[in-house]
C-alpha cells in the first residue's frame, strides 16, 4: 500500500515536473520515471493477483512506454534541434496556484462518488484523478507540440492509475488497447510535429492560428 | 376479395411496385427510352393497385392496423395504420400520380439526351412511394423517416433541370425550409413523447390526457408551423413559388397537387383526432391562417406573369381555403357542435380531393404549354388556342374548375365551405363570429379574384394575337398528354355532377373519426342528386345546373340560327385598329391586366415603378429616344420577416465565431472545463 | 297550369328585359327636356341587329364565337331559377344564392375572355376593368345576400322571399343595411353610374361597352340582351328578396296576374330609381370604385353583425 502511494507520488511529482521544466530532454526523461512508475504499479498488481498476463503487459509497457518512446522523442529533439521547450501562457506562480486548486478540487467532497469507488484506496483515487486533471491542464498551458504530445501521454499514465487502484483494469484487454493507442498516437504525433515544423517552421502550435479566417 | 385487396400484403405490393420501379430506372439509366417505360409502367401500375388499394379500404370500411417487421431500435417501430382518412389520401396520391405518369410518357422525351432519365424514374417513384408512407406510417420515428424521404426525394426533382441555375437555388431554399419545418416537427413529437412516453399515435392518443395543456398549446404552435412550412401558408410560403416552378411539370402537379396537402392531412390527423379535446383558440387562429393564406396568395398570384408560379401561389390560396374548412371544424367541435364540425370537416376533405385534380390538370396544361414555347413569362405567349386547342380547352376547363364555377367540381367544395362558415356565423356568439365573418368576407373576395386572375392566365396565354415569334413553331401537345390533361378534365367535371353522393361518402370517412362517431349528419341527397344542408338551409344539385345549362344553350342556338337567321353572312375582319397597323403590343398584357388590381390593394402589395429615359441629346433633353418603365411587387416576407430573421441568425453566428480561435490550447481548455462541469453536474 | 307558370317564369326574363332599357332610357330623356325613344325600341334594336350581318376579327378564337350564346344561356338559366312574380316555385335545385352568383360570375368570366380575345386595346382594357370590378362586388353581393338569408333562415331565394325580412322588426335595421349595399353592387354589377356609363363607347367611361366594341349582328344583339337580362335579374332579385309584396304563394289564376301586375311596378319603379340616380351624378374616376364598393361590404358586415 505504502509502495503504491509512493509509486503514484512518483507518477504526480513528475507531471508536476513537467509543469516547471523548460528543457525538452528532461520532459522525455520525466515521462520515462513516470512510465516507470506505472510499470512498478501493474508488477505490484501482479503480484497481489496473480494474473500472469499482468506480468506481460507489465513488460511490454516497461519496454515500449519506459524505453521506446522516450528514445523516440529524444531523436525527435535532437532531429529538430529543440533543446529548450516553449513557453506557457501562465506564469510559474500562477501555473502553481492552478495545480493547487486543481488537485483541491480532485481532493474534494464533490467528487467524492468517483474517487469513493473503492474507499479503502481512497486517497490513491484521488491522487490518480489529480494527475489527470494536471495533465489536462499542461495540454492547455503549454504551447509547444511536444509538450502537448506529453501531456496526453502522461493524461494516459494517469488513467491507467486510476483504473488500476479503481479495481477496473483487471482485463488485459484495456492494457493492450492502451499500448496500441499509444503506437497511434506516436504516429499521429510524428506526422503533426512534421506537418508544423514544415509549414511553419516552428514547433509553436500558436502560429497555426495564421490558419484561421 | 375484398379482403385480399384490403389487407396488409396489398399494402406492400403496392410499396413493392414503386420500389421495383425505383430500382429499375436506376438500373436502365444508360437507356433513355427503356428507363421511361420501365418506370412510367410501373408508376402507373402502382397508381393503379394503389386507386385499388385505397377503394377497397374505403367500400369495407375497416381500418387496416400492422407492423410492417422489427426493427433493431427501441423508439422505431415500422407500424402502419391505414384508417379511412389515411385511404382517402393513399387514392388521391393513387389518381394524380396515375395521370402524371401518363403524362411524363410523353413529357419526359424532352429531356431525353439532356438529362439522366433512370435518375428522374428512381426519384420519381421514391417521391410516390415516401408520400404513401407518410399517410400510413403511425410511429412519430417512423413517421419522420417517411418524411424526410419525401422530402428529399422531391428536392432532387426539384433540381432535375440543373442547367438553370435559378432552379439549382430554389431547390435550396426548399431543402433549408422544408427542414425547418421538420425540426419544428420533431420537437412536437419530442414534446409528446415526453408526456406521453411513446411515439406511437395509437399511445399517444389515448395518452392524451397526461399532456398539459400549456404544452398542448406549444404542441399545437410548433406542429402547426412545421406541416405549415409544407403546406405553404404565409408566412412560411416563401419555397412554394420558388420550387413549384423549377420541377419538370408533371412533379409541379404532382408536388402541388399532393405532395402539400400531406401536411394538412398531418394537421387533421393531429388536431382533429390525436389531440382531442382542444381549446377553442386553436379553431379560430387555423381559420386566421386560412384566410390570410387564401387572400394574401390570389393577391399575390395576380401580380405574376411566370405562369408556373402564377399556379404554386393558387395552390397556396386553395390550401387557405381547405383550412378554413378545418379551422372551422377544430371550432365547432372545441364549442361540442359535432354536426357542423362534420359538416366543416367534409368540406376540407372535397376541398382537397377537388384541388389535387383541378391544380394537376392546370399544372399539366401549362406544362405542355412551356414545353412547346420554352418560356415561362407569359407576356411571350399569346394566341395559342389557335396552335394548341385542345390543351387550351383543358386548361379552360381547369380555370372554370379553380375559379368555383359551377358545374364544375371547384364550386361544390367552396359552397359546402361557405355553408360552415354560415352555419358558424349563425350559431357562434361574438368573438368566434366575427373571425367566421371575416373568414366568409376573405372566401368570398378569393373566389372574385381568383376567376379574375384566371382570365388572365388564360387571356393572356391563349387568346389574341401572339406576342412573340416563338408561338408559331408551337404544335398541339402529344397524345399521352392529352390523355391525362382530358381525364383531369373529365374527373372535374364529373366530380362536380355527382358532388352529392361523393360528399355523403366524404361524410362516412368524416364520421371515422373518433369524435365523430356519433354525430348526426347535417347533409342530406333527396332526389339523389340535390345536396342539402340542415333541412332546407341550402340545397344545391350540379346535374341540375348543368341540364339545365345545356337545354339554355342548346334552345339559344336552335332559334336564333335558325327560326331568327337565316341568310346571314359572317365576314372575316381585322380587329379595330383605329387606323394604324395592328401590333402584338396593341394588346392587353398580363402586367397591365393585373396592374389595377394590384394598384387598388397596394397597401399590400407595395408596388413600384420606376421611369427611364433615354434622350437623343443629353443636355437639351427634349427627345426621348426610349423610355423604360419597371413595374415590380415588393417582397413583403422577405423584407420584413425573413430578412431580420437572417440578420439575426447571422450576428448571432458572428458573435459565437469568436469560441473559434485558432488554438488548440483554447480548445482543449474547452474539453477540460466541459468534463468538470459535468462532473460536478453529475455527482 | 303549372306549366304554363314555369314556361312564364322561364321567358319572363328576356321578354321583360329590354323594356327596363328602354324605361330607364326614355326617363333620361325625359329628364334632359328631350322626347325621346319610345320604350319599346330596345326590341326593334334587337331584332335589327339579329337580322343584320357579321363582321369577325381573323384574331378571334371560338371563345368569341360562342360568349355570346353562354353568357345569354346563363342569364336565361339564372333568370328563370330567382324569384320574379311567384314565391312557391319552390327551386331547391338552382336557387340557391351562391348558385347565383357564381353562375352569374360564369357570365363574366367570358365576356372577359371574349373582351380579351380580339387583341384589341379597348377590349383588353374593358376585360381588366370589368373581373376587377366584379372581384370587389363579389364579397359586397355574397354578404348582403347572406344577410337576408340569415334573417330569413334559409339561403334559397325562394325561401327568402316567402318570408319578408323588413317584417320582422329587430332586424330591420340589418335589412336596411343590408338593402343599401345590395343597391351599390346592383349599379357595379349591371355597368350603370357610377361605374360604368352604358350610353358611351369612349374608352375613357366604357367597361362593359369596351368588350362589346368587336361585336356585330346577332351576336351582339345577344350581348346587349344578355346585360339586359342581367339588369333584370339584380332588379328582380332586389325588389323580390327585400320587398316581398304581391307575390303569388299559390298557383291560382288571379294570384299569378297579381303577381305579374306588382312585379311590373316594382320594375318600373326601380327603373326610375336607377335613371334618377344616373340624371343626377356623374361616373366616378375609376379607382374611386373600390372605395365605393368597400363601402357596400362594410354596410353588409355591420347588417350581419346586428343579427343576433
Amino acid at each position: 500500500m505504502l509502495t503504491l502511494q509512493f509509486f503514484l507520488g512518483v507518477v504526480f511529482g513528475t507531471i508536476i515536473f513537467l509543469h516547471l521544466t523548460k528543457k525538452n530532454f528532461g520532459v522525455a526523461l520525466a515521462y520515462a520515471l513516470q512510465s516507470l512508475a506505472i510499470t512498478a504499479i501493474l508488477l505490484g498488481s501482479f503480484f497481489e493477483t496473480g494474473n500472469i498476463s499482468l506480468l506481460f503487459i507489465a513488460l511490454l509497457v516497461f519496454i515500449v512506454k519506459v524505453i521506446l518512446a522516450p528514445l523516440f522523442f529524444i531523436k525527435l529533439i535532437q532531429k529538430h534541434r529543440l533543446l529548450f521547450s516553449v513557453s506557457t501562457y501562465l506564469n510559474i506562480p500562477l501555473t502553481l496556484i492552478i495545480i493547487a486548486i486543481l488537485s483541491f478540487v480532485a481532493n474534494s467532497h464533490k467528487l467524492a462518488p468517483l474517487t469513493g469507488i473503492i474507499p479503502a484506496n481512497h486517497t490513491l483515487l484521488s491522487l490518480a484523478l489529480s494527475s489527470m486533471f494536471l495533465s489536462l491542464f499542461l495540454i492547455i498551458n503549454r504551447k509547444g507540440a511536444l509538450s502537448q504530445i506529453m501531456g496526453i501521454l502522461s493524461f494516459e499514465n494517469s488513467i491507467v492509475a486510476f483504473t488500476i487502484f479503481a479495481g477496473l483494469e483487471q482485463s488485459p484487454a484495456l492494457q493492450l488497447g492502451i499500448i496500441f493507442n499509444i503506437f497511434i498516437w506516436l504516429i499521429i504525433a510524428t506526422v503533426f510535429m512534421s506537418m508544423i515544423y514544415k509549414h511553419f517552421g516552428s514547433l509553436d502550435i500558436t502560429s497555426m492560428k495564421h490558419l484561421k479566417d | 376479395m375484398l379482403e385480399i385487396i384490403a389487407s396488409p400484403i396489398s399494402f406492400f405490393i403496392l410499396l413493392e411496385l414503386f420500389l421495383i420501379g425505383a430500382a429499375g430506372s436506376l438500373v436502365l439509366r444508360k437507356n433513355d427510352a427503356s428507363a421511361n417505360v420501365w418506370s412510367s409502367f410501373f408508376a402507373i401500375a402502382g397508381s393503379l393497385w394503389g386507386l385499388l388499394f385505397a377503394s377497397a379500404i374505403l367500400i369495407s370500411g375497416q381500418a387496416l392496423s400492422f407492423v410492417a417487421g422489427t426493427s433493431p431500435f427501441p423508439l422505431l417501430s415500422l407500424a402502419m395504420h391505414i384508417d379511412m382518412l389515411s385511404a382517402l389520401f393513399i387514392f388521391i396520391i393513387s389518381l394524380i400520380a396515375l395521370f402524371c405518369s401518363i403524362y411524363g410518357i410523353g413529357y419526359v422525351k424532352h429531356f431525353y439526351k439532356k438529362y439522366n432519365i433512370g435518375t428522374l424514374g428512381f426519384f420519381y417513384h421514391l417521391f410516390i412511394a415516401g408520400m404513401v408512407l407518410v399517410v400510413t406510417a403511425s410511429n412519430g420515428i417512423f413517421f419522420l423517416i417517411a418524411w424526410e424521404i419525401m422530402s428529399v426525394a422531391s428536392y432532387f426533382l426539384v433540381v432535375y433541370d440543373r442547367n438553370d441555375e435559378n432552379n439549382v437555388k430554389a431547390g435550396f431554399l426548399y431543402l433549408v425550409m422544408t427542414h425547418v419545418g421538420t425540426a419544428f416537427i420533431i420537437a412536437a413529437f419530442l414534446l409528446l413523447y415526453k408526456y406521453t412516453g411513446s411515439f406511437d399515435f395509437e399511445v399517444i392518443k389515448s395518452a392524451v390526457t397526461f399532456i398539459p395543456s400549456s404544452i398542448k398549446n406549444t404542441i399545437f404552435v410548433l406542429s402547426m408551423v412545421g406541416f405549415g412550412v409544407k403546406a405553404g401558408i404565409i408566412p412560411f410560403h416563401i419555397w412554394l413559388p420558388a420550387a413549384h416552378p423549377a420541377a419538370p411539370s408533371h412533379i409541379s402537379a404532382l408536388m402541388s397537387g399532393v405532395m402539400i396537402k400531406t401536411g394538412v392531412f398531418m394537421m387533421m390527423r393531429l388536431f382533429l383526432d390525436i389531440l382531442q379535446p382542444a381549446p377553442v383558440w386553436w379553431g379560430l387562429v387555423v381559420l386566421f391562417v386560412g384566410a390570410t393564406s387564401s387572400l394574401l396568395g390570389v393577391l399575390y398570384a395576380l401580380t405574376e406573369h411566370d405562369i408556373k408560379r402564377l399556379l404554386a401561389y393558387h395552390s397556396i390560396e386553395n390550401i387557405g381555403i381547405i383550412l378554413l374548412g378545418l379551422g372551422s371544424a377544430l371550432t365547432f367541435s372545441s364549442l361540442g357542435m359535432l354536426p357542423l364540425a362534420l359538416l366543416s370537416l367534409v368540406a376540407a376533405l372535397f376541398h382537397t380531393v377537388n384541388h389535387a385534380i383541378f391544380k394537376s390538370l392546370l399544372f399539366l396544361s401549362a406544362g405542355s404549354v412551356i414545353n412547346q414555347m420554352h418560356t415561362r413569362n407569359m407576356e411571350e405567349y399569346g394566341g395559342l388556342i389557335k396552335y394548341m386547342p385542345h390543351t387550351a380547352f383543358f386548361f379552360l376547363i381547369g380555370s372554370m374548375a379553380i375559379s368555383a364555377l359551377p358545374p364544375f367540381n371547384g364550386f361544390f367544395s367552396e359552397w359546402l365551405t361557405f355553408q360552415s362558415l354560415f352555419q358558424g356565423i349563425i350559431a357562434l356568439d361574438s368573438s368566434a363570429r366575427w373571425v367566421f365573418i371575416l373568414a366568409a368576407g376573405a372566401l368570398a373576395f378569393t373566389g372574385g379574384l381568383a376567376l379574375t386572375c384566371f382570365v388572365k392566365a388564360f387571356g393572356a396565354t391563349f387568346l389574341a394575337r401572339p406576342r412573340s415569334a416563338e408561338v408559331s413553331h408551337a404544335k398541339e401537345s402529344s397524345f399521352p398528354l392529352l390523355a391525362a390533361m382530358g381525364a383531369l378534365a373529365a374527373l372535374s367535371l364529373l366530380f362536380g355532377l355527382f358532388s352529392g353522393p361523393v360528399t355523403l361518402f366524404l361524410e362516412t370517412i368524416g364520421k371515422s373519426f373518433s369524435i365523430f362517431q356519433s354525430a348526426p349528419s347535417l347533409l342530406s341527397l333527396p332526389r339523389g342528386h340535390v345536396l342539402t344542408v340542415g333541412s332546407g338551409f341550402a340545397s344545391v344539385s350540379g346535374l341540375a345546373f348543368l341540364v339545365l345549362f345545356t337545354v339554355a344553350i342548346f334552345i339559344v342556338v336552335w332559334i336564333i340560327r335558325s327560326a331568327i337567321n337565316k341568310k346571314q353572312k359572317i365576314k372575316i375582319g381585322a380587329t379595330w385598329d383605329c387606323g394604324t397597323d395592328l401590333t402584338s403590343r396593341m394588346e392587353i398584357t398580363a402586367t397591365g391586366f393585373a396592374r389595377s388590381i394590384v394598384l387598388i390593394f397596394k397597401g399590400v402589395l407595395k408596388p413600384s415603378i420606376q421611369h427611364e429615359i433615354e434622350y437623343h441629346d443629353a443636355e437639351t433633353r427634349y427627345m426621348p429616344k426610349s423610355r423604360t418603365v419597371i413595374l415590380g411587387v415588393r417582397d413583403v416576407h422577405q423584407a420584413y420577416f425573413y430578412r431580420p430573421l437572417h440578420k439575426v441568425v447571422a450576428t448571432l453566428a458572428e458573435q459565437t465565431k469568436n469560441i473559434q480561435s485558432g488554438n488548440i490550447n483554447t480548445y482543449i481548455s474547452y474539453i477540460f472545463i466541459a468534463l468538470l462541469i459535468v462532473l460536478f453536474a453529475t455527482l | 297550369m303549372i306549366i304554363l307558370i314555369w314556361t312564364i317564369q322561364l321567358i319572363l326574363t328576356p321578354v321583360v328585359s329590354p323594356l327596363c332599357i328602354g324605361i330607364i332610357k326614355k326617363v333620361k330623356a325625359r329628364l334632359q327636356n328631350r322626347r325621346g325613344a319610345s320604350i319599346f325600341q330596345p326590341y326593334k334594336d334587337l331584332w335589327k341587329l339579329l337580322h343584320k350581318d357579321e363582321v369577325i376579327s381573323s384574331n378571334a378564337s371560338w371563345i368569341f364565337y360562342y360568349a355570346p350564346f353562354i353568357i345569354f344561356a346563363v342569364t336565361i338559366v339564372v333568370g328563370a331559377s330567382i324569384p320574379l312574380f311567384a314565391a312557391f316555385l319552390n327551386n331547391t335545385l338552382t336557387g340557391d344564392m351562391l348558385v347565383i352568383v357564381y353562375a352569374l360570375a360564369i357570365g363574366a368570366f367570358f365576356l372577359a375572355l371574349a373582351g380579351m380575345d380580339t387583341g384589341g386595346a379597348f377590349g383588353g382594357f374593358g376585360s381588366s376593368r370589368e373581373m376587377t370590378l366584379s372581384a370587389l362586388a363579389e364579397g359586397g353581393l355574397i354578404f348582403s345576400l347572406l344577410t337576408v338569408a340569415l334573417i330569413s333562415g334559409s339561403t334559397n331565394l325562394f325561401a327568402i322571399s316567402s318570408s319578408g325580412v323588413f317584417a320582422q322588426d329587430q332586424h330591420f335595421l340589418s335589412a336596411l343595411l343590408a338593402l343599401c349595399g345590395f343597391f351599390i353592387v346592383l349599379l357595379a354589377e349591371t355597368g350603370r353610374f357610377p361605374y360604368d356609363n352604358p350610353d358611351t363607347h369612349l374608352e375613357l367611361t366604357m367597361i362593359h361597352e369596351a368588350i362589346i366594341l368587336e361585336y356585330s349582328g346577332k351576336r351582339l344583339a345577344l350581348m346587349e340582351w344578355a346585360s339586359a337580362n342581367k339588369l333584370l335579374i339584380f332588379i328582380a332579385l332586389g325588389v323580390n328578396l327585400f320587398f316581398p309584396l304581391g307575390l303569388a304563394d299559390n298557383g291560382g289564376v288571379d294570384a299569378i296576374l297579381i303577381g305579374m301586375a306588382a312585379f311590373m311596378v316594382k320594375i318600373f319603379i326601380c327603373c326610375l330609381i336607377i335613371a334618377l340616380i344616373e340624371s343626377s351624378m356623374a361616373k366616378f374616376r375609376f379607382f374611386r370604385l373600390p372605395d365605393l364598393l368597400l363601402v357596400s361590404f362594410i354596410l353588409n358586415v355591420v347588417a350581419l353583425s346586428l343579427i343576433q
